[in-house]
C-alpha cells in the first residue's frame, strides 16, 4: 500500500537545526552566485539572455541567474526529444518506474537542501516549503507504484480461436509548462508522469522560480532519465511557450497555471500545423475561486482555524485556496469578529523565520495587481480587515471584506492573494447557491454538526474537491486526488488513479489463433 | 557478579513484591468501602447513566450520542435542536424498538420539539455539572466549599475555547486573573480553609490553580518556540505573582506532546526566575503514557536542584492518547505514546516510584482513579517512610467520588481538579469524561459497569510495549 511521505515534524528540534543550517549553506551558495542554465541532451546551453530570479522576502536579494532559451533552443531540444522517444517507448515500464522510485530516494536525503530554496525562490514558509518537497516525492513514489499497476498488457474478453490484448503507449512528446506556487511539487508531478508513461519532455519552469526547476531537473537526471528525454527550457512564455505548443513536433501539453494562458494553449493548441502527428491532448489545471460554507451549528474554533490556514497560508497564493466564506445565519458576526481578530494576530514576514505563517506575494507585478484590487474593492464593498505589514518584502496584508453581493466581481474572480470575501446566508440551503454560483469548480470546504446538511453538501457542493470539517487545502497524494472541473481544468485528478492514464494512449490487438480448425486452449 | 550485588538485587525485588502484596491488600480494602458505589455519572438516578449504559452496550450509539452532545450548546433554537437529535439517533434507534425510535424522531416544527429541546438541554447541563463545579469563581464557590467541608482539597481550572487571537488569550489571562482575585477575596475566611492535613504543603494555603499554558498564546507552535516561551513566560508571570499576593499555589498543565518543549520551558523559565525562585512547590504535570516521561523527570529533577527550592510534580497517564495516536497515524510519525494501556500503567508505577525516592526534590502528587494505580502509591510511600503530608492523591471533580472518599478515609490527602467554565468551552472537556468513562480501556468502566474482578483490576501491570 502506498504510503506518504511523513512531513517534517518540527517539535523535534534537531528537524528545526537541518532547516537552519541548509537555509545558511544556501546562503553561502547565492553570495558565491548561483547560474543556471536550459539543459538540453543532458548539457548546459549558454544563452545570450539572462535573467535574475529574486527573494520574494526581500527582493534585493539575488537568488541567482538564469540563461533564457529562445525559439532555436527550443526547436533543438525537441528534435532531440523526438529522436529520443522512439527509445524511451521500448525502455521497460519497470525500469522507468525503478528510475522513478530512484529520484524519490534521491530528494528524500536532499530534502532540507530543496526545502530551503523553495523557501528562497518561492518565498515559501518552512512547513509549506517542507510540504511541496514532500508532495514531488510522493508523486515520483505513487506514479512508479501506478506504471506498476498499469503497464502489464491486459487480457481482454476473449472466446476460443481469439486473444485480445489491452495495453497502453506513451503519447510521444510533452511540454510541461510550470507555475510557481509549487515550484517543485507541480513541476515534478507533471513531468515524472510524462516520463514514467515512456515520454519525453521539454520543461518550461516558471521565471519566478526557475532555479527550483532547475534542481528537480538535476535530480531527475541523477535519478537515471536518460538526457536525451529531459530538456530543461527556462525562458519566455510568450516565446518560447506559445512556440512549443504550436510545434508539430509536440504530442500533448500539461499545465498549470492561471485560466487565462489555460484557455489560451487550448486554443493554440487546437490548431493543426503541417507535419504534425497528434492531435495534440492538453491537461490543464487552471484556477479556483473556493468557498467555504461555515453552517449555523459549526464548531466555530474549528471553522476559524480552517478557513484562516486555506485563505492566508502562503499568502493565499494556491489553487486550492479559500477566498470565499459564506456564513449560515445568526452566527455570522460572531465568525466575522473572531476571523478578523485572528487574522490581525497572524505572524506576517519573510519566508526564513521559522515561525512565519504569511509571507509575502511572489513578485512585485502581484503585489502591485493585489494592492491596486484591494483598493478598488474597498471603494466598493465593506471592509472588515486589512492587516499589516513589514515594508521590506513583497508584502500584501491579509484582507477581509464582509457583507459581499455574490454579484460583485471579487466574488467571481480569482485574486490569488490573501484576499477573502464573507457573506451571509439565510439557510444551508441559499449557502450552497451562493457556493456553486462561481466559474470554478476545485476545492470547497463546509463546516456542519447536521448529518442532514453534510449529505447534501456531499451531492450539491459540485467541486473536485469537498473538504468537511477541515481546512480545504493541502491535499495529499492518493489520499486526496486533486483537480477540478467546469473554469478550474480539463483532465484529471493529480496524485489519483486516473492521472498517468492521460499520458498514454491505450491499443488494442486482436489475433486470430486458429489455423486450419486448430486453436491453442484458452486458459 | 558479585555477591554483594546479588544480595542487594534480592532484597529490592523482596521490597518490590512486599510492596506488591501490600498494594493488593489495600486496594481490596478500597474495593471493600467503595463497595461499588457507582460515582454520580455512572448513578442509576440520573439521566446521563442510563445514556453512558446504553453507549457501552452499543457502539454505534456512543459516537452518535456523543456528537449530539458535542453540538447541542451551539444550537440556538428548540427546532435546531429536535433536527440534530432526529439526525443523529432516529437511525440508531430504528433498531432499538418502536418508543426509543419514536422518542428520538422528532419534527423541528412539531409540538413535541420544545419539550425535547428542553428535555436534551436539561439533560446535557446536568451531565455537565457533574464534571463542571460552575460558571466562573462567583458560581463555583459553593461547590467549593462543599468540596473542602468533605475534607478534599482542590484546584482550580478555566475551561477555555481554542485560543485564536491574542484578544482571546487576553481575555483568558483575565479569566484566570479575575478567579484568583474572587476566590483569593473569599476563601480564606472560610472556616473550611483550615488546613485538613497539618504540615502538608499542599495545604499551606486552601487555594491551587491550574494553567492551560498554551491558550494563553494565540500563535503558539514548534516553529515559534523562542517567542512562544518568551510571551508565555511573561504572561504565566503575571498569573504567579497574582498567585502571590492572594496566596495560591499553582499547576502547569499538560497537554499534548507536541507543546512539551514550550510547556518545560516555560514553566523553567518563571519558576527558575530571579522572581519566582522562591514561590512555594510550583506545579507541574508528567504524562506516564510517553515513552518520553522518564528523561522529563530527570530533567525536572536537575531543574529542582538547580532551583535549590523544591518544585510540584502531578503525575498522571495522560488524557490526550487518542488524539495522539491519530495524529501521528495520520502524519506517519512514530508515536511516543505507549501503545498498551498497561504499559502506560507499568511505567505510571515506575515513575511514582521515582518520584517517591526523590520526595525531597520534587513534592509528589498522584493523579489517578486507578485504584491499584493510587494504592502502590501509598504503599511504596509507606515502605520508605513518607508520611500523609509528604505527598498528595489527585482526581478530576465528579468522576470517582466513591473512591476519593475512600482513601480520604485512609487519612491521604486529596485533591480534585475542578473545572470552571461556559457550556459552549466546557463539551470538549465533558466530552473526554464521557469518553473516559465508556472507554473499553477504562478503570473506571471495569469497576463500576463491568464489575471485573477484583484481582484482575489489582494485579500489577506489565510493560508490553
Amino acid at each position: 500500500m502506498f504510503i506518504n511521505e511523513p512531513l517534517t515534524d518540527f517539535t523535534i528540534e534537531s528537524n528545526r537545526t537541518k532547516f537552519r543550517d541548509a537555509l545558511s549553506k544556501l546562503d553561502s551558495k547565492i553570495q558565491s552566485g548561483i547560474a543556471v542554465k536550459p539543459i538540453i541532451n543532458g548539457e548546459n546551453i549558454d544563452c545570450a539572455t539572462k535573467i535574475t530570479s529574486t527573494d520574494p522576502s526581500d527582493p534585493s536579494i539575488v537568488v541567482g541567474t538564469v540563461d533564457h532559451a529562445g525559439a532555436a533552443e527550443a526547436d533543438k531540444a525537441l528534435k532531440v526529444l523526438n529522436a529520443a522517444a522512439q527509445e524511451w517507448r521500448n525502455v521497460p515500464f519497470k525500469k522507468r518506474a525503478e528510475i522513478l522510485k530512484n529520484a524519490a530516494r534521491i530528494m528524500r536525503d536532499r530534502k532540507f537542501e530543496i526545502n530551503a530554496l523553495i523557501c528562497r525562490e518561492a518565498g515559501k514558509p518552512w512547513a509549506e516549503a517542507d510540504g511541496d518537497t514532500a508532495e514531488a516525492i510522493d508523486f515520483c513514489d505513487y506514479y512508479a507504484d501506478e506504471m506498476l499497476r498499469l503497464g502489464p498488457p491486459q487480457k481482454m474478453g476473449s472466446v476460443p480461436g481469439e486473444d485480445n490484448i489491452y495495453f497502453y503507449q506513451p503519447r510521444g512528446v510533452g511540454v510541461i509548462i510550470s507555475p510557481w506556487n509549487f515550484p517543485f511539487a507541480i513541476t515534478c508531478g507533471m513531468a515524472v508522469a510524462a516520463l514514467v508513461t515512456g515520454n519525453t519532455v521539454a520543461i518550461k519552469p516558471s521565471d519566478q522560480t526557475a532555479i527550483i526547476a532547475h534542481k528537480l531537473v538535476e535530480i531527475l537526471l541523477e535519478a537515471g532519465f536518460p538526457g536525451n528525454t529531459i530538456a530543461f527550457l527556462p525562458g519566455r512564455g510568450s516565446v518560447i511557450g506559445s512556440n512549443m505548443v504550436r510545434s508539430p513536433n509536440v504530442d500533448f501539453i500539461c499545465f498549470t497555471g492561471s485560466q487565462e494562458v489555460g484557455l489560451d494553449i487550448i486554443q493554440s493548441a487546437s490548431v493543426v500545423h503541417p507535419g504534425q502527428r497528434n492531435v495534440k491532448r492538453v491537461i490543464a489545471e487552471m484556477g479556483g475561486k473556493n468557498a467555504a460554507i461555515i453552517d449555523e451549528d459549526a464548531d466555530l474554533d474549528e471553522a476559524i482555524k480552517g478557513v484562516l490556514h486555506s485563505a492566508f497560508g502562503y499568502a493565499g497564493q494556491k489553487c486550492s485556496a479559500c477566498s470565499r466564506a459564506i456564513v449560515v445565519g445568526d452566527v455570522y458576526e460572531t465568525f466575522v469578529e473572531r476571523l478578523c481578530n485572528a487574522a490581525s494576530d497572524l505572524l506576517v514576514g519573510p519566508a526564513k523565520e521559522p515561525s512565519t505563517f504569511m509571507p509575502p506575494v511572489i513578485d512585485i507585478a502581484s503585489q502591485k495587481r493585489l494592492l491596486g484590487q484591494i483598493e478598488k474593492a474597498q471603494s466598493e464593498i465593506k471592509l472588515a480587515f486589512k492587516g499589516k505589514v513589514p515594508s521590506v518584502g513583497n508584502f500584501v496584508p491579509a484582507t477581509i471584506f464582509r457583507d459581499v453581493p455574490v454579484s460583485h466581481w471579487i466574488w467571481s474572480e480569482e485574486l490569488f492573494g490573501p484576499v477573502i470575501a464573507v457573506t451571509k446566508a439565510r439557510n444551508f440551503d441559499e449557502a450552497l447557491d451562493f457556493a456553486n454560483n462561481s466559474p470554478y469548480a476545485l476545492t470547497g470546504g463546509v463546516f456542519s454538526r447536521s448529518p442532514v446538511n453534510l449529505d447534501k453538501a456531499r451531492r450539491d457542493f459540485r467541486v473536485g474537491n469537498l473538504y468537511i470539517n477541515r481546512k480545504q487545502t493541502g491535499a495529499l497524494v492518493y489520499r486526496q486526488p486533486f483537480g477540478g472541473f467546469k473554469m478550474s481544468g480539463v483532465g484529471s485528478k493529480a496524485g489519483g488513479p486516473d492521472y498517468l492514464i492521460q499520458f498514454m494512449e491505450p491499443r488494442t490487438i486482436t489475433e486470430n489463433t486458429m489455423r486450419k480448425g486448430f486453436a491453442p486452449k484458452v486458459d | 557478579m558479585s555477591n554483594v550485588a546479588w544480595k542487594i538485587e534480592v532484597e529490592e525485588t523482596s521490597e518490590m513484591s512486599s510492596v506488591n502484596q501490600k498494594t493488593i491488600e489495600m486496594g481490596k480494602d478500597i474495593f471493600a468501602k467503595i463497595n461499588r458505589h457507582k460515582p454520580s455519572i455512572l448513578n442509576k438516578k440520573f439521566w446521563s447513566a442510563t445514556m453512558m449504559e446504553w453507549s457501552m452496550k452499543n457502539p454505534e450509539l456512543k459516537v452518535n450520542m456523543f456528537r449530539f452532545v458535542d453540538v447541542l450548546p451551539t444550537l440556538r433554537s428548540s427546532g435546531s435542536v429536535a433536527k440534530h437529535l432526529s439526525e443523529y439517533l432516529s437511525p440508531v434507534t430504528k433498531k432499538m424498538g418502536a418508543l426509543f425510535h419514536w422518542a428520538t424522531t422528532v419534527h423541528p416544527l412539531s409540538p413535541r420539539a420544545l419539550l425535547t429541546s428542553v428535555g436534551a438541554r436539561f439533560g446535557v447541563t446536568q451531565m455537565a455539572t457533574q464534571f463542571i463545579a460552575g460558571q466562573n469563581a462567583q458560581t463555583a464557590e459553593s461547590p467549593l466549599k462543599s468540596l473542602r467541608r468533605e475534607k478534599i482539597a482542590f484546584t482550580v481550572d478555566l475551561l477555555g475555547e481554542y485560543c485564536l487571537s491574542e484578544k482571546e488569550a487576553e481575555a483568558y489571562l483575565e479569566r484566570y486573573m479575575e478567579a484568583l482575585t474572587v476566590l483569593g477575596k473569599r476563601i480564606h475566611h472560610w472556616p473550611e480553609s483550615k488546613p485538613i492535613i497539618q504540615g502538608h504543603p499542599g495545604e499551606s494555603t486552601p487555594l491551587c490553580i491550574s494553567v492551560k499554558l498554551t491558550a494563553l498564546y494565540s500563535q503558539c507552535g514548534p516553529l515559534n518556540v523562542e517567542k512562544s516561551v518568551e510571551v508565555l513566560s511573561e504572561r504565566l508571570s503575571r498569573i504567579a505573582r497574582k498567585a502571590r499576593e492572594v496566596n495560591a499555589l499553582i499547576y502547569v498543565d499538560a497537554e499534548d506532546s507536541g507543546n512539551n518543549e514550550i510547556i518545560y520551558k516555560t514553566y523553567k523559565n518563571v519558576f527558575g526566575s530571579a522572581e519566582f525562585k522562591d514561590f512555594p512547590y510550583p506545579g507541574i504535570v508528567v504524562q506516564a503514557y510517553s515513552s518520553a516521561a522518564s528523561g522529563i523527570l530527570d530533567d525536572l529533577l536537575e531543574f529542582s536542584r538547580t532551583r535549590g527550592n523544591p518544585i510540584s510534580v502531578r503525575l498522571v497517564k495522560g488524557a490526550y492518547w487518542d488524539h495522539e495516536t491519530i495524529s501521528c497515524e495520520q502524519n506517519n510519525w512514530p508515536c511516543p505514546l505507549f501503545k498498551n494501556k498497561e504499559s502506560s500503567d507499568a511505567n505510571y508505577e515506575a515513575m511514582t516510584r521515582k518520584l517517591i525516592d526523590n520526595h525531597k526534590l520534587i513534592f509528589p502528587a498522584f493523579a489517578s482513579h486507578n485504584i491499584r494505580s493510587l494504592s502502590h502509591a501509598c504503599m511504596y510511600a509507606e515502605s520508605k517512610g513518607l508520611a500523609p503530608k509528604d505527598f498528595e492523591l489527585q482526581m478530576l471533580f465528579g468522576m470517582a467520588d466513591p473512591i476519593c472518599f475512600a482513601y480520604r478515609d485512609r487519612g491521604y490527602l486529596i485533591r480534585q481538579y475542578v473545572p470552571l467554565g461556559e457550556m459552549l468551552p466546557g463539551m470538549g472537556y465533558l466530552i473526554r469524561r464521557l469518553l473516559e468513562n465508556t472507554s473499553n480501556e477504562s478503570f473506571l468502566r471495569h469497576t463500576f459497569f463491568d464489575q471485573d474482578k477484583i484481582e484482575d483490576l489489582l494485579a500489577e501491570p506489565q510493560m508490553r510495549d
